[in-house]
This record gives structure tokens, sequence and C-alpha cells, in this order.
């Protein structure tokens, strides 16, 4: 067979999965979605019910009486705590793969490197118990306060500054899982950049860290948004460790950076054991639509970085 | 080029003998013994892990697996065949009986669940809470410690003026069950707002905090000073090693008291001519001077017909050890995870049911 | 985009008199640069060392030889099921999503102006968004349930590699739009065909950057819990050797599962399963990091 078409169709496999995955949310949830309407994106009001009354009937659909499905919180909860990883997780990450390409000699750099790959292998599970034995108690004795008696005059970072479980935590521990993503490709990348690159610019009189900085990296601005990208999704689908250091919110928005959250990966993880005890079957189908709503976010994200992506190679071509 | 794509194949082909040697290995250890799957409550999993180790070893033709996954899990997991054992903290609703009748719900062993707080100078004390002063506490109506409510259950007290943080599991979760049933019954209020559940819509509370799991809730009390939250009884070591404290409880005859064998015992037995033949039934605020209030029958979810005969016998032989009194519900196990054994009739009632597991 | 547009850094060009001081300007720009990547790696060199230090602290006392030779037995005992069953599961894992993911990243990297790869890229990086408890509850209701597979390897190790896919095709592309043209355009020359030209010359050059991203896949789905809760189940017995209708243990429930329970043997045997666990993915990085280093000789 020639090569393109079996590496066209092997690497269908991609597609073929997302696809899968999206056909079987769609049709799961689809009495969910029926029934929830919009309400379901801008309401706050997820309850799954009295789990041990008899169903009702109402506008022709069985549920449990009490039960009704709103998930606001759980999309901002999500956003901000992907947008706070993210804004810890790049510069620290860019910052670590300059410094191990550049900066350190080659024997080293594989151990330390390794020490960073190692991030990646640790598993969730013991980010969330590092999360919740190690760092919560220390953002809520000392980290936490400190921060409100500095910055407390910009909305948001004031009193009160809560148990230590909530939305910074979350976001800070996520930034240590998915920096790994960003340094290990990143400094792939810069290592693998032509010496005669590194040459020119030094020839030119550029001190090293320019030669980085302005040459070097704006080459592999492609590498940077794609490892990037891997890291939000990451980010948003990510489910134990956020799950135990996020404090859990229900039905209420952060009030400060501190107050706790939910987010959609976490929420559906701790509420799908209960909704499988419902009878009518809309529980467990809401969940199904929570996880849609996540991939359609992730779509919007992804489209946006790709026209980000497309600006930027435009204009460099320009240039 | 020829040597290194040799190479390349040679590791996958090594990789691939290493993969079926294990598969070999494994093969050759697990002969066609009978398996069962226990899955679900992860109150109940700590008495399956001692129950089986001993159970096994006295029956080398049957492998049984523990699994703690939640009791909603495990009554899925059963109704679906997945799992011969459902470990359930609550029985099955009335809808969902309706629509697998053939389901039974066989109590194994009485679990309690402590109510633990964590006040600087006052873990010693046991304080006494009631179900409406726990209720108004989860509401968010009672916010501070020295409210009259609770000062007027514990006269003499010097309760400190800090705001509570009550803290509920996140997951779903018998212990959410049982005690979401406590302030159901105590307080008619809860019941319309709110009602019982494995998971509730839980009022929001300023500073109110989510836990996973028992082990979660533990944590939390220990690293939040003022802060309630409600434990199964297993974990009272815990509790006892980090010096938390725990409330002694209201019960139906306006006594307080704390989860004791005693008490717990009497909540039992107090419960026992109302067990119907079908076993599902609340044992919360049982009547009785000396009952503590929140106590509940564990639960196996056990599907009536199993897959084949085989399953079926072993799951028979398994159940009828677990309620034997010098078996599974001998003191000596059911002390270990500070459970409660069976009182008499209950497990004549329970192995009547499991006579009709068939195959 | 494989060479990178050469601009001269800004105010190379100077009035005299001014030089020094604008030099002295873009030293310090230089230092303090320098002072955010330093600080950054031990910013996270320290976290990573905390982590472990937390790990080897409360697991390294549990890690007796028993924890090798016998499985899980009520409260306590070993994690030879856990090992054997993460091991076989990784096996599986890395054999389905290995071929297909490298095979997306070669599309995209080397078709990247068709419509196919830019389908593969864009479907690619939303999978990656999907939480791995979504996939595990698609894998429970399409493969356990539908298809009568019950917990099984099968189900199991199709699952994570539908995790890892994304990882892989990611960067692999990455890897291999870093392998300037010159190369292709110089197997091409030579009369070499496509197949030729992308496995002998382009992913032998991209091969670093390929082997981290397997590695970083592999290592992700092995620190996953919830999709294998409802995919492999668990099991307290070594493997039978069938792909369906048989659980398996793996570490990470280990960790989940015990760290809940109420026995202090059962908590320490949780974090020498996370000791586990890391050890596990440090060593495959270890082993093929150095073989691509006597390789490149």
């Amino acid at each position: 067979m020639k090569f393109r078409a079996l590496m066209a169709m092997l690497g269908g496999s991609v597609p073929a999965s997302m696809i899968a995955v999206l056909v079987f949310l769609g049709i799961y949830a689809w009495p969910a979605i029926d029934y929830n309407g919009v309400s379901f994106l801008g309401g706050m009001h997820w309850n799954l019910g009295n789990l041990y009354a008899d169903p009702i009937t109402v506008a022709g659909v069985d549920i449990l009486p009490g039960a009704s499905y709103g998930i606001f919180f759980l999309i901002v909860g999500t956003l901000l705590s992907t947008l706070i990883a993210l804004l810890v997780a790049v510069p620290v990450g860019v910052g670590a793969a300059i410094f191990l390409a550049e900066a350190v000699p080659p024997r080293p750099r594989m151990w330390l490197s390794f020490l960073v790959e190692l991030l990646a292998a640790i598993p969730s599970v013991v980010f969330g118990l590092w999360g919740y034995a190690v760092v919560v108690p220390l953002m809520a004795h000392h980290v936490f306060p400190a921060m409100a008696d500095a910055l407390g005059w910009i909305p948001g970072f004031g009193e009160p500054t809560g148990s230590g479980f909530g939305l910074l935590t979350a976001g800070l521990v996520l930034s240590l899982m998915i920096v790994p993503l960003i340094t290990a490709t990143l400094r792939d990348a810069i290592d693998s950049q032509p010496a005669a690159v590194r040459e020119a610019s030094s020839a030119l009189g550029a001190t090293r860290f320019e030669t980085v900085w302005r040459v070097l990296l704006p080459g592999l601005r492609s590498v940077l948004i794609g490892s990037c990208v891997l890291a939000t999704g990451r980010a948003l689908g990510e489910t134990m460790a956020v799950l135990m250091v996020s404090g859990n919110a229900l039905n209420t928005l952060p009030q400060t950076i501190y107050a706790p959250v939910s987010t959609m990966a976490a929420f559906i993880a701790s509420q799908l054991d209960s909704a499988l005890q419902d009878p009518t079957g809309l529980a467990v189908r809401s969940l199904a639509e929570v996880a849609l709503v996540l991939c359609i976010i992730s779509i919007i994200v992804n489209a946006v970085a790709r026209l980000i992506l497309a600006g930027v190679d435009s204009r460099h071509r320009r240039a | 080029m020829q040597v290194r794509r040799t190479c390349r194949w040679s590791k996958l082909a090594l990789l691939g003998a290493v993969a079926l040697g294990f598969a070999a290995a494994g093969g050759a250890s697990a002969a066609e013994s009978g398996r069962l799957l226990e899955t679900g409550s992860s109150l109940l999993y700590p008495l399956f892990n001692i129950w089986v180790p001993v159970y096994t070893k006295a029956h080398s033709g049957v492998q049984i697996t523990t699994q703690s996954t939640g009791s909603g899990t495990g009554i899925s997991e059963s109704v679906s065949g997945l799992a011969q054992i459902g470990a359930s903290d609550a029985y099955l609703s009335n809808a969902l009986e309706k629509q697998h009748p053939e389901m039974l719900n066989i109590p194994l062993a009485i679990s309690s669940q402590m109510v633990n707080y964590n006040l600087p100078g006052l873990n010693g004390e046991h304080l006494k809470l009631s179900g409406p002063v726990l209720a108004g506490i989860y509401q968010g109506k009672i916010t501070k410690w020295n409210d009259p409510a609770i000062a007027k259950l514990n006269p003499g007290v010097k309760l400190p003026a800090n705001t509570i943080v009550p803290v509920h599991r996140t997951d779903g979760s018998g212990d959410t069950f049982i005690f979401t049933q406590y302030l159901t019954d105590t307080t008619p209020d809860w019941a319309k707002s709110t009602a019982y559940g494995t998971t509730i819509s839980w009022p929001s509370v300023s500073g109110g905090l989510g836990a996973e799991g028992n082990q979660g809730m533990v944590n939390s009390v220990n690293q939040t000073p003022y802060s309630i939250a409600y434990i199964g009884i297993s974990f009272k070591g815990a509790i006892d090693q980090d010096k938390l404290g725990e409330a002694m409880l209201e019960n139906h005859a306006g006594k307080f008291v704390l989860p004791t064998a005693a008490t717990v015992q009497a909540a039992a037995n107090a419960m026992v001519a109302k067990t119907p033949k079908d076993e599902r039934i609340s044992l919360i605020f049982a009547p009785g001077a000396d009952s503590y209030p929140i106590i509940n029958y564990e639960y196996a979810i056990i599907k009536s017909k199993q897959a084949d005969t085989q399953s079926a016998q072993d799951l028979k032989t398994f159940l009828d050890w677990a309620l034997k009194g010098s078996g599974g519900n001998a003191p000596s196990f059911m002390q270990q995870v500070s459970f409660v054994p069976l009182p008499a009739s209950v497990r004549k009632l329970s192995a009547e049911q499991v006579a009709k597991i068939g195959g | 985009m494989s060479v990178p547009v050469l601009t001269a850094p800004r105010g190379i060009v100077l009035q005299p008199g001014a030089r020094n001081a604008r030099l002295r300007q873009r030293k310090l720009l230089a230092a303090t640069g320098w002072a955010w990547c330093a600080g950054s790696l031990v910013l996270l060199g320290g976290a990573m060392l905390w982590i472990l230090g937390m790990v080897v602290m409360r697991g390294i006392g549990a890690l007796t030889p028993a924890v090798f030779t016998e499985v899980t037995q009520g409260t306590g005992g070993g994690l030879l099921n856990a090992i054997e069953g993460t091991a076989v599961i990784s096996a599986g894992t890395v054999i389905l999503a290995v071929p297909f993911g490298i095979a997306a990243g070669v599309y995209v990297s080397e078709y990247r102006w068709t419509q196919w790869a830019r389908i593969i890229r864009f479907l690619s990086d939303v999978l990656v968004g999907v939480p791995s408890i979504v996939l595990g509850y698609f894998g429970y209701i399409t493969m356990v349930e539908w298809l009568g597979w019950h917990f099984s390897v099968a189900a199991a190790s199709i699952t994570l590699a539908v995790l890892c896919l994304p990882y892989i095709c990611r960067t692999t592309e990455m890897a291999l739009r870093e392998v300037p043209a010159e190369l292709r355009e110089a197997g091409f020359a030579l009369g070499a065909g496509p197949a030729r030209v992308t496995f002998s010359l382009i992913v032998r050059s991209g091969l670093p950057g390929m082997v981290t991203g397997v590695l970083l896949a592999l290592a992700i789905s092995v620190g996953e819990t919830a999709p294998l809760l409802y995919t492999a189940g668990w099991s307290s017995y070594l493997w039978n050797g069938h792909l369906v209708r048989s659980p398996i243990g793996y570490l990470t429930y280990a960790i989940w599962a015990f760290i809940n329970e109420p026995f202090a043997s059962a908590n320490a045997l949780a974090y020498a399963a996370a000791l586990l666990t890391t050890a596990f993915v440090l060593l495959i990085s270890l082993a093929s990091r150095l073989i691509l280093l006597r390789r490149s000789d």
C-alpha cells in the first residue's frame, strides 16, 4: 500500500476515536440535553433529587423529585483553574526549558531533565495526596494570609483566605502537573536548533540570553503553542488531583481566589457513583452532558489557539 | 541501516515475549477456580478485607477479589452481573427494587457513624449535639460554636465564638446516606428542603468544605480548626490518634450517647422486630434509652439469578460463612472495624434470603 | 518552518557614548532572564524533590521483599498482582497507541498542507482535553457492557491507548517538524521513497523528541486511576492470561483505595505503590535514554 495512504489510514485512528467519543456522548446524553435545555449552561442548581423517592413525570420525562441540572459554576471553575495553571506553568516551563537547553552542560543536563520528566511520572493521585497533605496546610496557614495582606487591595485577593482548599491551590497543583509537557518538548526543540544559527547570532554581538530569547524561541513558536495546547487539554481534563484539593464547591461561584471551586472532570468523577443510583437514568445522562460540554469547550479553546497560531505564522512570514 | 532495523524489531519481539511470559505465568498459577468479585461501599471494604484471607485459606477453591468503589457502583455492577456481591450501606430504593425485582438486600453486619469535631482545647470533652442542631449547622443557620442552641445542650462548657466549618462528603457515600437520614428523621425542616441520599444538594454554607472519602474527612477535620464532620466508625482509631473530638448524639429517648458496642447493640435489638423479610429498613433514630441514633445494616446486594451454578454455589457458601456467629459474624472480626454482629433473628432472615440465590 | 528568521537584536547599532549604557542595560536584562530561568528550574526541581521526598519517606518503610512476591491480601500483603497488572496494561497500551500515534504524527508532519492533516491535528488536540473518567465511562459502556468483555485487559488497554494517542501524535509531529527540510530534500534527491525518507532519515533525526513523547504518554497513562476503575476493575490475584472477561490489578488502584482504609498497613502499602509507580516510569525513561545515547554513537 502506498506510504501516504497507510499513514493517513493509521493516523485516522485519532479523529476516529474523538468522533466515537463525541457520538457516544451525544447519543447517551440526548435525553438529558433534551430535558435540560439551555438552563443547563446558565443555571447553578445541580441537584440529583431525592434518590429514595419515587420518580415523577415532568414534561413527559421521568425524573426524581427535586432533580435539576445547571452547571454554570462548573464551567467557571474549570476555566479559572485552567487559566491559573497556564499562567504559572508557561513562564516556569519555558524558563526551565531554556535553562536546561542552554545553561546546563550535557552530563548534568540529562539528569536534570530527568527530574523534570519525573514530574510527569508521578500519578495524579499522588499529586492529590501531596496537595492535601502538604500544600493545603501550607497555603492556609502561611501563604494565603500573607497574600491577602500584601495583595488584598486587588479585588478577589482579599480576605477570607479560607481553608487552603480552593481555586488557587488547585491551579498551582495543576500547573505542576502540566509543566513537564511544556518543558520537555520545548527543551528538545531548542536542543535541535542548528548550531549555525546560534553562532551567527553570537557573531552579531547578541548576549547568550538574547540569542535564545530573540532568535531561537521565535522560531519555535509553533512548538510552544503546540505544547501549551497539550498542557491546556491536560489541565481541562484532570480529575483526581483536582478532586482532592479544590474544595469541591456545589452551586456557588468563588468570591475570592482562595475559595473552593469544582471542575467538570472532578465533578463527574465524584457524582458518578450516586448518579448510578438514579433509577430514571437521567443523572448519568446529565453527567455525560457535562462531559460533552467539556469537549465543546476544548474544541473552542483549540479553535482559538489555531486562529492565534495562524495569525502569528502569517505575521512571522511577512517579517 | 539493516542492522538498526533488526535491532528495533528484536526489541519489539522481546517486549512481546515478556508479555506472553507474564500471561503464561499468570495462566499457570490461576487454574480454573471459582472467582467472585465484591465491589461497592468503602465502609464494608475493610470488613471484607479481613474476611477474605481467612475464608480463602479454608476454602482454596475460590478466589474473592474485594474492591472499594462506592455503594452506587456496587449496586449497578451487581445488577449488571459484573460483580457477584455489591456492597452497599443503603438498601435499594423502592423505584430501583421495582426495576430490578430479582435483587436481594442481605445485611451482613451493623455499622455506625460518629460525629467528630476539632475544637482546640475541647476535644477531650464529648460535646452533646442533637439532630436539629446538626441540621442547623449544615444548613448554615447555626454559624458559631457558641450559638444558644449548642450552649443549651452543653451547659457549663465554655464554647468558643468561632465560625463552624461543616465538612461534607463530595463522593457518593453511604455515610452521607445515614447522616442525612438522621437529619431527616429528627428535623422536619431538613426533611422538607433537603431529604436524604448518598449524594444530596448540600445547602451552601459560607466556608463549608467538601472532602473525598472517610480519610479525606479525617484529614479535613484534623487540618481545619472549628470544623465538624460525620465519619464512619471504622475510623475511630484515626480520630483517637489525631486527638479529635467525638460528639454524643441525642437519641429517640432524648438521651445523649456515644457510639459504643453497647449502644449500637441496643439500637439494633430495638429494630429487630421491625425488620421485614426483605430486610430493607432504616435503623436510624431507633427507640430505646440506650440506643445510638446513627446505625445501619451493611448490605450485600445480590442478584438472585447468578450467571452459572458454580458462581451461585460459591456465593452461597461464602455468604453462609459470613453470616455464621462462628464465621464472619464473630466478634473477633467485627471488633477490628468497630462493627457489631447481626442479632440472631436477623441472621436467620439473611440466611433465608441467601437460600434464594440460584444459578 | 524550519529555519528561524534571523533578526538582529534591537539596539545593536548605537550612538557612541550611549553604547556603554545600552550594553549595561542589555546585560542586566540578560542576567534577569537567566535568573528567571534558573529560578524556574529550581522551583520545579524543588517541587519534584518535595513530592518524591514525601512519597519515599512514607513508602520506603513498606517496601519489603514481600511487596514484590505476594499479592494483595486483605488489609496488607504485597503488590505483585498490581505490579504485574500495570506492566501488562502498559504493554498493551504501548503496543496499541504507538503505531497509530506515530503514524498520525508522521502524517500531520509530512503532509501538513492537506485537509486530513489539519483534521487529525485539530481532533487530536481536542481529545487531549477529554477527562480520563469520561474515557473510562465510554470504555465501560461500549466495551465492558455492550461488547460483553466485562472487566478486562483489552478494555483497559484500548481505553488508555485512546488516552495516549493525542499526546504521541502531537509530540511526534512537533519532533518531526523540527527536522530541517534539507534532510528530506537530500533523501528524495538520492532516490529514496517516502517510507524510506521518513523512517530512515527523519524519524532517526527526530527520535529523541518522539521518545520523549511516548514516555510522557506512558507516564500519564500509568498514573491514571479513574478509567481503569471502570475497565480493568481490580483483581487481588495474578492475571490469568485472558484478554477479556478477566479483571486485573494495577498500582494506582492500590494507591487510591488503600489510602482510604483505616488500617496503617494498608496506608503504608498505598505509599509503597505510589513509589513503585513512579519508579516504573523512571526505569523505562532511564532505559530508553541510555539506549538512545548508545545509538547516537
